[in-house]
Order: structure tokens, then C-alpha cells, then sequence
């Protein structure tokens, strides 16, 4: 479903991804760690289409499309979601309103036709309940006065409300306790399918607790250093990240697998 | 804002919100008041705001297009006055709106 080819990306004239390869097929969650200004949040940015970012070399296919290549809300309607970090607000525009208009949107690309008000909302209702959303949140406009983990499981019931292709999501777990970790965690299980990718970004392993992957990938200094299961996170927490950094790749290659 | 001579107790409140789009615009506000009573009591109050391009941002990665996320947050933002406009005459200001909007987004 995704293909990273040596992606070079950078910010602002510095390069903070240098040669991101990565493949994803459906139905797969890949989780990528690693420490802070290892470029995490950036890869998502990338492939979400922030402006900021420049693309310097590399290629990214999704099911076979050029996805850089794209506008954001096309690469959106396409079906790349990404959970911001730090969802912003948006004063006067109803969460309802927006979603209907982003779905809509996504509608109109796929050929199908637009939902009206009606059947809207009885979809949503729905969706509510797989994320556990307090149907107060609703009407309220986007992400305004929320708390943040009201931020953080609006952006997975924007989420339920879409169906994406592939979910990105960029440190969803960070600023949340231990309770809201598992409601957000539990909505994203309840998305899980076999046509739907995910693309776990975090900085600790306990989030991956809860959202189990099929893949880890640890990132540092802009470059993926080591790729494993799902216990190559535990490792990680065990060791620290500077367990790696400071190694050569082939040094970190040639680490055994701990038990 | 005027208060004659006569208007015991008056009392004012006049709020001014500005949204500023795109890069070439400021918004200056200027209370022009005249008061002959001194028992009044005037307040005013401004504010300027800006649509974030992060907000923009937003709403392009949930599929929504730039002009139409522009509108959205205007519109939002003109919501609270048009709703205390007679009906007609807020369809009106909202379609209004809409043809500025078209293409002044870039």
C-alpha cells in the first residue's frame, strides 16, 4: 500500500529525514520509534503534505500513486489520514459541519454520492460509540475548549468518521494518562482491518501495549537504524535509545536480539 | 458613537472583530465617540484575528479544499452577527460573502 524509497526531507534548509526507506502492506501496523529530533513527527508531516517540509530527494507510492505528487486534501482523499500531535482549533466551525464537509469531500473523489444531513448524523452515531465519543463534543466547534485528551480522541473519531486507507498517527499517546491512552488505543483496535494500514508514531513503548504492531522500526538521527517485532520495543525500554545511538548502523545491525 | 445631551444614563457597547485574509491586509479600528452627557457610560472593545495556516492545514488533511476551509472559518466567524440579522437580509450578507470569498484566496 505504501512505498518509501530513500526519502530525503528537510526543514527550514536543514535535512532531517536522510533516506527513509519503507514498505507497508494492507492491513499492517508499523510502529516507528525513537528519540526526540530523530524525525518521527517529520516523516508524518511528509507524507501528510505539510508545506513546510521539502522533499529532496526519494519517492513515496501509494497503491502505486506518485503521493508527493499531491495536494494534502487530495492525498487525504485518496485516503491518508494522519492523527496530528497537537490538534488545532477551529472557533465557528461545528465539529459535525466539518466532518460532513471533509467526508463529503472524500465522497465526491471516490465517485460516490454526497451524505445528506440524516443519514450524516445517524452514521455518526455510530462511529461515536467505537470511540466512546461524549456526544457533547458534537456540536462544539472543532477541538475548541477541549481538553487534550478530548483533542487526541477527536482525532481518532475523525478518524472512524473517514475510514482511511492508511491512519497515520503522530504521537497520538503524548499528554495522555494511562485512561485516556486506552480509550484512544481501543477506538484505533476497533479500526483495524484488513484493507486499512497503520503508521504508529511514538516515543514510548507502552503505548504499543495497547496497540500492538506488526512492525518496529527505530529511527535516529533521520535514518532507520533497526527493524524488528513487536519486541524489538521492548527491548528499547529496557535499554534506553541511547542503547543505539553513537553505533554505526552496521554496529547496530550486528546487535543479537536480546531476549 | 453619539450620546446627545437629553440620554441620561446611556449606555454603549461596541464590539469590533476583524478577520484578516491573506497577507496584504491590516484591519484599523478607530472608536469615533462623541459624548455630551456625562452620566454615560461607553465601552469598546477590538479584536483582530488571523486564519492560521496551520488551521488551513487542518482541514486540508481531512480532504477539504483551501477556499472552501476559508469559507468555513469566515463563515464561522460572521455566524454570531448573521444570526441576529433578520433572515433575509442574512441570506443575503452569507452570499454576499461568498462571492468575495471566490478567488481572493492565493
Amino acid at each position: 500500500m505504501l512505498e518509501i524509497r530513500n526519502l530525503h526531507a528537510s526543514v527550514e534548509g536543514n535535512e532531517i529525514l536522510k533516506g527513509i526507506d519503507l514498505t507497508i502492506q494492507a492491513g499492517e501496523v508499523h510502529a516507528i520509534m525513537g528519540p526526540n529530533g530523530s524525525g518521527k513527527s517529520t516523516l508524518a508531516r511528509v507524507l501528510a503534505g505539510q508545506e513546510a517540509y521539502e522533499v529532496t530527494a526519494g519517492q513515496v507510492l501509494f497503491d502505486g500513486k506518485d503521493l508527493l505528487e499531491m495536494d494534502p486534501e487530495d492525498r487525504a482523499r485518496e485516503g491518508v489520514f494522519m492523527a496530528f500531535q497537537y490538534p488545532v482549533e477551529i472557533p465557528g466551525v461545528g465539529n459535525t459541519y466539518f466532518l460532513k464537509a471533509a467526508l463529503n469531500a472524500v465522497r465526491k473523489h471516490r465517485g460516490l454520492p454526497e451524505m445528506d444531513a440524516i443519514e450524516f448524523l445517524k452514521m455518526v452515531r455510530g462511529k461515536m460509540k467505537l470511540v466512546q465519543m461524549d456526544e457533547g463534543l458534537l456540536n462544539r466547534p472543532v477541538n475548541e475548549g477541549f481538553s487534550g485528551g478530548e483533542k487526541k480522541r477527536n482525532e481518532i473519531f475523525h478518524m472512524a468518521v473517514l475510514e482511511p486507507r492508511l491512519c497515520i498517527l503522530d504521537e497520538t499517546d503524548s499528554g495522555l494518562d494511562i485512561d485516556a491512552l486506552r480509550i484512544v488505543a481501543d477506538g484505533v483496535n476497533a479500526l483495524r482491518a484488513k484493507d486499512r494500514s497503520f503508521l504508529v508514531i511514538t516515543h514510548y513503548q507502552r503505548l504499543l501495549n495497547y496497540i500492538v504492531p506488526d512492525y518496529v522500526h527505530v529511527l535516529v538521527d533521520g535514518r532507520f537504524v533497526r527493524s524488528g517485532g513487536k519486541e524489538l520495543a521492548l527491548e528499547l525500554e529496557e535499554k534506553g535509545y541511547s542503547w543505539l545511538e553513537g553505533m554505526t548502523p552496521e554496529q547496530i545491525a550486528a546487535q543479537p536480539v536480546g531476549a | 458613537m453619539r450620546i446627545l445631551k437629553g440620554a441620561d444614563d446611556a449606555r454603549n457597547f461596541s464590539q469590533c472583530d476583524s478577520m484578516l485574509i491573506g497577507d496584504q491586509c491590516g484591519a484599523h479600528t478607530f472608536p469615533y465617540i462623541d459624548v455630551q452627557n456625562p452620566t454615560a457610560r461607553m465601552e469598546h472593545e477590538a479584536t483582530t484575528s488571523k486564519i492560521g495556516e496551520d488551521q488551513i492545514f487542518y482541514c486540508n488533511q481531512r480532504g477539504i479544499s483551501t477556499e472552501d476551509a476559508v469559507s468555513m472559518i469566515v463563515n464561522g466567524f460572521c455566524k454570531e452577527v448573521f444570526r441576529e440579522l433578520p433572515m433575509e437580509f442574512a441570506v443575503e450578507a452569507q452570499k454576499l460573502l461568498a462571492v468575495n470569498l471566490e478567488g481572493s484566496v492565493g
